[in-house]
């Protein structure tokens, strides 16, 4: 029996697919990677109404696609994946989001988790009293103009070169933590007022830094090859380009409305959009790229904040620690990519809305040092869940561009998390189950609650089921620390 | 339905507002923000000062997200909470107003983001304008 009003049909374990004829205006299918109860879901808020409005956009290239994550978002679904074609196809900021680069990144360490454990509540409250989270005006980084033009073409780089940081991260983050920027006139001034002040900071909702148990293995050699050990502490940092992401995504929203609309038919306002080789549409991808760079600049200054905390607390350096950068990805972003369809090689323009890029092994964009296992795939749970890290697949190229899930998706709104918090302590709770929760926020723990989130391991398994990725390792959480 | 309210979706949150005129439909999404900014709608103060707003748009929605987001920005960026509205033109292309702002300075409960378009439809039905806003939270 196939859920609900729409008629999909499940054409592989987890792949569903509605056919462009099923509805008038689209223009290609709506594939959606899930269980039956992930696609009920899906239904029942909304969400496939956008992957179906993605599908009547022009010229988009395969299917529309959404992850096993999907939830409602705006124009686009969280967890949706649309390819147009790089050079006369189409860009749109709905299809990338406001927190540009908001993305994952994940460190090894050799740290015996029993050794973290003693240290969490030190850590935890360090962490918290260091680094900017939540509505503060604070920042770890006040950069003066050109310090910031600089961090906006140069992205993490610039923050290895100038501030803190070991240059063999570089490797490890997706595009090298960098992308061109050379036209800083594409950015408007109240972007740049709002970046500045941000940059260092963690941010509110679900932005999140956690301290966890690698607690299962399941693939030892990519593991290895990852630096993942059983028993060992790994850090993860979820956040993104902040305010300074928003304010672009904003602008150029404007900007394409003002130049498009009147010719552009849309089922939703938010997916408005321009062609990608346009005067606007090359604007906005420099933009994006600004953006992006300053999220991974973001994210490099946090983790060496972090680092900094964990020495000056266990009492050694980052070397006897064995803290190394896994990998740091992007999953708010549109990229050019060349992926192979029908034989042959297409260049094409990825947006990934929520999903996250998962090239297989051999990939050239993937690491010298994980080109044999591939890309990995870190999948954040909620604050009371395991999170994952899985490896692309040669499959997934075919089926999703080489996507993957972002995390375990909403499932609750926030006023029915809170609600169904009640007047629980949300850290009481949690501490009773072997997690340590920092934040200044008890309104956004409640919003938080796991509860609130999608079952991970469903959402995992799916994705394995589906062919998109492999699991590698499994990761418990130890101490969080929410935005 | 009431002049204003906020509803959430699953990963963001929202307000839905009507109005007679134009006039009531922006003065009600201001007292919509204000609600979910501060779970409440401030009382207009003496001697704290207005901030010119004029904005000519394509159409009432694009009016509204501009007018929202310069409230939001008063908030976040100045701690300024705008307490009322005197329009001097309000139309679905225009507004012109000054924005009366609260004598205290404030801040919101929660991050709004941005003011998104999504599913962004001002209608009228039985001579009463109606919207609602998605805001990336």
């Amino acid at each position: 029996m196939n859920p609900g009003p729409r008629r999909f049909e499940e054409i592989a374990p987890g792949r569903w697919r509605l056919g462009k004829g099923a509805e008038r205006g689209m223009s290609a299918d709506a594939e959606v990677f899930a269980s039956r109860a992930i696609l009920q879901g899906a239904l029942d808020d909304a969400s496939i109404e956008q992957v179906v409005n993605v599908a009547c956009l022009p010229g988009l290239v395969g299917s529309s696609l959404a992850m096993p994550d999907i939830h409602y978002g705006y124009g686009f679904c969280i967890g949706g994946v649309a390819a147009f074609a790089a050079a006369e196809g189409i860009v749109l900021p709905g299809g990338v989001g406001y927190d540009i680069n908001c993305g994952v990144r994940l460190l090894a360490s050799s740290i015996p988790a029993a050794e973290f454990i003693a240290a969490r509540e030190r850590v935890g409250h360090a962490v918290l009293q260091r680094i900017p989270t939540g509505l503060t005006p604070r920042a770890i980084c006040r950069l003066n103009k050109k310090e910031f033009q600089r961090v906006l073409s140069g992205g993490a780089r610039e923050i290895v070169r100038n501030f803190a940081g070991d240059a063999n991260d570089l490797e490890f983050i997706e595009s090298g933590g960098c992308l061109p920027f050379d036209r800083p006139g594409v950015i408007s001034p109240k972007a740049c007022e709002r970046g500045s002040s941000q940059l260092g900071t963690l941010g509110s909702g679900n932005h999140f830094i956690e301290v966890q148990e690698v607690e299962e293995i399941y693939d030892p050699a990519a593991a290895r090859c990852f630096g993942l050990e059983a028993g060992r502490v790994a850090v993860m940092i979820h956040t993104g380009s902040r305010g300074f992401g928003h304010q672009i995504a904003s602008d150029y929203i404007e900007m394409f409305r003002k130049r498009n609309l009147e010719r552009l038919k849309l089922r939703d306002p938010q997916l408005v959009h321009a062609a990608s080789a346009s005067a606007e549409g090359r604007n906005y991808l420099q933009a994006l790229n600004a953006a992006s760079n300053f999220a991974w600049a973001n994210r490099q200054l946090l983790q060496e904040e972090v680092v900094l905390i964990l020495e000056e607390i266990l009492g050694m350096g980052r070397g006897k620690l064995g803290l190394r950068l896994v990998y740091d990805q992007a999953h708010n972003i549109a990229k050019f990519e060349t992926h192979e369809l029908g034989g042959r090689s297409v260049d094409l323009l990825v947006h990934r809305k929520g999903a996250t890029r998962a090239f297989p092994a051999g990939h050239p964009e993937v690491p010298a040092a994980y080109r044999d296992v591939g890309q990995p795939v870190i999948i954040p749970g909620s604050m009371g869940s395991r999170s994952y890290v899985l490896r692309g697949t040669v499959a997934g190229g075919a089926l999703t561009f080489s996507s993957s899930a972002h995390g375990a998706g909403r499932r609750l709104s926030r006023h029915q998390a809170v609600k169904l918090a009640g007047e629980a302590d949300v850290r009481e709770r949690l501490q009773r189950s072997g997690i340590t929760v920092c934040s200044l926020s008890s309104q956004g723990l409640k919003e938080e609650i796991p509860e609130a989130y999608k079952d991970i391991d469903d959402v995992v398994a799916v994705t394995v089921a589906a062919g998109i990725s492999e699991k590698v390792a499994r990761l418990r959480p130890l101490l969080v620390v929410k935005g | 339905m009431r002049n204003y309210e906020t509803f959430s979706t699953t990963a963001d949150s929202g307000i839905r507002f009507r109005g007679r005129d134009f006039r009531e439909l922006y003065g009600n999404a201001l007292r919509g923000l204000n609600l979910l900014l501060f779970g409440r709608n401030p009382r207009p103060g003496a001697g704290a000062g207005f901030v010119a707003f004029r904005f000519h748009g394509d159409g009432p929605e694009n009016v509204l997200v501009n007018f929202l987001a310069a409230v939001l920005e008063l908030a976040y960026r100045d701690g300024k909470k705008v307490s009322a509205v005197d329009f001097s033109r309000a139309d679905k292309k225009w507004l012109e107003a000054r924005l009366r702002l609260a004598p205290r300075r404030s801040s919101p409960k929660i991050e709004v983001k941005s003011v998104t378009y999504h599913n962004l439809r001002v209608v009228e039905k039985n001579g009463v304008l109606r919207a609602a806003i998605v805001f990336d939270v």
